[in-house]
């Protein structure tokens, strides 16, 4: 890791971008995977009194919306040089938390559906610029080499903590956390983007100068890599599948109160540290394999270990209905365990590919397009389909097993692009050797 | 017990009853409760609960019990086998067949009238130091022997890993504990299927010779820093003091079995990462890296 030869170096500003990148990533992917996606359902059905297909209707509304925005931002930070420009960066950035600290001390209040449906606008606002703004820091601060583990840190502090620390699944409870915790977190932002105080200018004037050393991503030599082309837009897609496969699996597995509540909502404090230790070492193998394999053996393992998850998912299913007396027994925290280092996995590809896939003048598009379509338009996607298969009243097994279907056809797809690929370089007659 | 515990359990019920040759043709399980039974299928899994065959009760077919409490008290037409839980066999109780315990609590009464009793006596390592050394022999003689013809013919197979063991032991590491923990679930997963049992076998198999080629290369590494010129000597004595070292290991509790597990996962790694040793290792170059 380069980091520890800018420690021996006393590179110390160097050395804080690392832990400025990480603290704001890792408030900002708690936030979103606590708060947002859990503490909305919550507001919608215990607060409101919306029905759970209302309150993922406005879910999806909330992915697409989110999108817009982020797509908005980031071709509006490349055009206007504010991807190159991290004091602009950091101010879009207080102003983002600014907004989501009002939204999270007024959302146990909600009580109506119009205001749940302005929240929910409001929020999307805040999510939509906060992501293209948030990973084009990675840039200025984050060297290419080290971005693999810097991203596996950012998913295992995020993960652990969510897991481990047992917090309710309420908006109530959510919010006093997060607006405890965002308190300091938006006055150091403000010190950050104030100007006023010179040892901070000087050490950002020295961060703001590292885009030209760090800029150019893993995947963006020898040439940039343009949002058209393949080598952009075959990842996205790839993502798109990942994001669509854990999420559609995911929003079942929690409405089914025998698996939720022997793993992530276990009231055996056990359960759940287990669950977050296999969320760490997920990260860190990911990060590991990030940095020194091919990205397609990345994306390999994860359609692998979430093809496998919803094996065991589906196996276990498939054996209580043979033998219904199963089904009310305790379930393993096995599957949850895959689970989460599956999802350790892509979370950490995640955090590090779209950096990897610009330019510091890119950043912002392709950041945008790439968590905005993987992430936001997929989450979008799973959730509407959720809904139908709701409304269609699919069993839980019938559920999974689509998700299995989906996952084991990834898998195989990327297997066979990639075999594919070799074989038409092997018939162009690059790399290959003729007989 | 979880549909998860059950499984591996179950498969290894599936294969013994495959193995015994009968023709199964229905199999019943009970998970929980108590229940009194008067018939049986070919087969009956006991995995919880009480089952208990009655005084009065002459039940033909096959008994496993894999969790809870089997009681025996009326006539079994056929073999109970005991793989976990608890088996009684009341005085007055008849098994025309083998009553089997390989693992779990039996009481076997006096009184009772049984075909054939066997236990099956895993081995104890811990128990008898002749078994012991003649395990440590056993190994020694069959990876040195390996070690042997490797280092003769194709030394640069243990280079390509032994390179990958202690240039990239991380990455080594975490390619192996991935391989080893998705392979191993996949292959118990394929001998649920019945249909893929000898697929599944053969896959465990080759994952265990995987280890134990890992295991070479680092007999291997050991050799190349002993004061032995001949390659194939040093192997084979590197072989000898790493295997020493793992037993030694052993003795220390948690901590060994923790170090053994990490050696076994670094070598299983090195192995893959390298393709049997066929190419080195080399991490992709990342631009701004060092070269």
């Amino acid at each position: 890791m380069q980091l520890f030869e800018h420690v021996r170096e006393r590179r110390w500003p160097t050395v804080f971008g690392y832990v400025l990148f990480v603290a704001l990533m890792v408030a900002g992917y708690y936030y979103n995977i606590t708060f947002v996606q859990l503490g909305l359902i919550d507001l919608g059905t215990r607060l409101v009194g919306m029905t759970e297909t209302a309150v993922s209707a406005w879910m999806a509304a909330l992915a697409l919306s989110t999108l817009v925005v982020a797509v908005a931002t980031g071709v509006t930070m490349d055009r206007r040089g504010w991807s190159t420009d991290l004091r602009t960066k950091l101010r879009l950035l207080l102003g983002v938390v600014c907004v989501q600290f009002v939204l999270t001390l007024v959302a146990p209040g909600i009580r109506t559906v119009p205001a749940f449906g302005a929240w929910v606008l409001a929020a999307s606002v805040g999510l939509g610029v906060g992501f293209p703004v948030s990973f084009s820091l990675a840039v200025d601060l984050v060297p290419v080499p080290d971005r693999g583990y810097v991203a596996a840190a950012i998913t295992a502090v995020a993960y652990f903590a969510a897991n481990a620390v047992p917090l309710s699944w309420s908006v109530d409870v959510f919010s006093r956390v997060m607006v405890a915790a965002m308190v300091p977190g938006l006055l150091a932002l403000a010190v950050l983007s104030s100007g006023r105080l010179d040892r901070v200018e000087d050490v950002l004037s020295e961060l703001g100068t590292q885009h030209r050393e760090f800029g150019r991503g893993r995947f963006s030599h020898p040439e940039p890599v343009r949002a058209r082309s393949a080598a952009f837009v075959v990842p996205v897609a790839l993502m798109f599948g990942v994001f669509f496969v854990d999420s559609l699996g995911f929003l079942r597995i929690i409405d089914t109160p025998t698996l939720l509540l022997s793993s992530w909502q276990s009231p055996a404090l056990s359960t759940r540290l287990f669950i977050a230790v296999a969320h760490v070492v997920g990260a860190v193998m990911a990060g590991v394999i990030y940095a020194n394999f091919s990205l397609s053996r990345i994306f390999l393992w994860t359609f692998a270990l979430f093809s496998l998850t919803h094996v065991l998912y589906t196996s276990d299913l498939r054996l209580a209905a043979a033998f219904p007396s199963l089904a009310g027994g305790a379930s393993s925290p096995l599957n949850p365990a895959f689970y989460a280092v599956a999802v350790s996995f892509y979370t950490t590809l995640n955090f590090a590919l779209w950096p990897d896939l610009s330019t510091a003048e890119t950043v912002g598009t392709h950041s945008a397009i790439g968590i905005g379509v993987a992430g936001w338009l997929a989450t979008f996607s799973s959730t509407a389909l959720a809904l139908y298969f709701q409304a269609a009243d699919l069993t839980l097994l019938s559920h999974l097993n689509v998700v299995q279907a989906l996952s084991l056809l990834l898998l195989s797809g990327v297997a066979a692009g990639l075999y594919g690929r070799r074989l038409v370089a092997l018939a162009r007659g690059d790399g290959g050797v003729s007989a | 017990m979880s549909p998860t515990e059950a499984i591996p359990l179950l498969v290894v019920v599936l294969l013994l009853a495959s193995v015994g040759g009968g023709d199964v043709q229905e199999m019943s399980v009970t998970f929980e409760g108590d229940a009194s039974v008067e018939a049986l299928d070919d087969v009956h899994v006991v995995a919880g609960g009480t089952t208990t065959v009655p005084t009065d009760a002459d039940v033909s077919g096959d008994v496993y019990v894999i969790g809870g409490t089997a009681r025996i008290e009326g006539t079994v037409d056929g073999d109970v086998t005991l793989l976990a839980g608890n088996l009684t066999v009341v005085d007055g109780a008849t098994v025309t067949g083998t009553v089997q315990t390989i693992s779990g609590e039996s009481s076997i009464a006096g009184g009772a009238d049984i075909g054939r009793l066997s236990a099956f006596e895993a081995p104890a390592p811990s128990n008898s130091s002749a078994q012991r050394v003649g395990g440590f022999l056993l190994q020694f003689l069959v990876l040195g022997a390996a070690g042997w013809w490797l280092a003769g013919r194709h030394p640069v197979l243990l280079e390509n890993v032994g390179a990958a063991i202690t240039d990239h032991a991380l990455v080594s590491g975490v390619v192996g504990s991935l391989a080893a923990a998705t392979l191993l679930v996949l292959f118990v997963y394929m001998a649920f299927t019945i249909l893929l049992i000898p697929v599944s076998i053969v896959g465990l198999l080759t994952e265990l010779l995987v280890v134990l080629y890992g295991q070479l290369a680092f007999g291997y590494l050991v050799g190349t820093r002993l004061p032995v010129e001949r390659a194939r000597v040093a192997t084979v004595a590197g072989v000898g003091l790493f295997l020493l070292a793992l037993e030694v290991l052993g003795m220390v509790p948690y901590v060994g079995g923790l170090v053994q597990l990490g050696v076994a996962v670094v070598g299983l790694g090195a192995v893959l990462n390298t393709y049997f040793g066929l190419q080195a290792f080399e991490p992709v170059a990342l631009p701004g890296g060092s070269e």
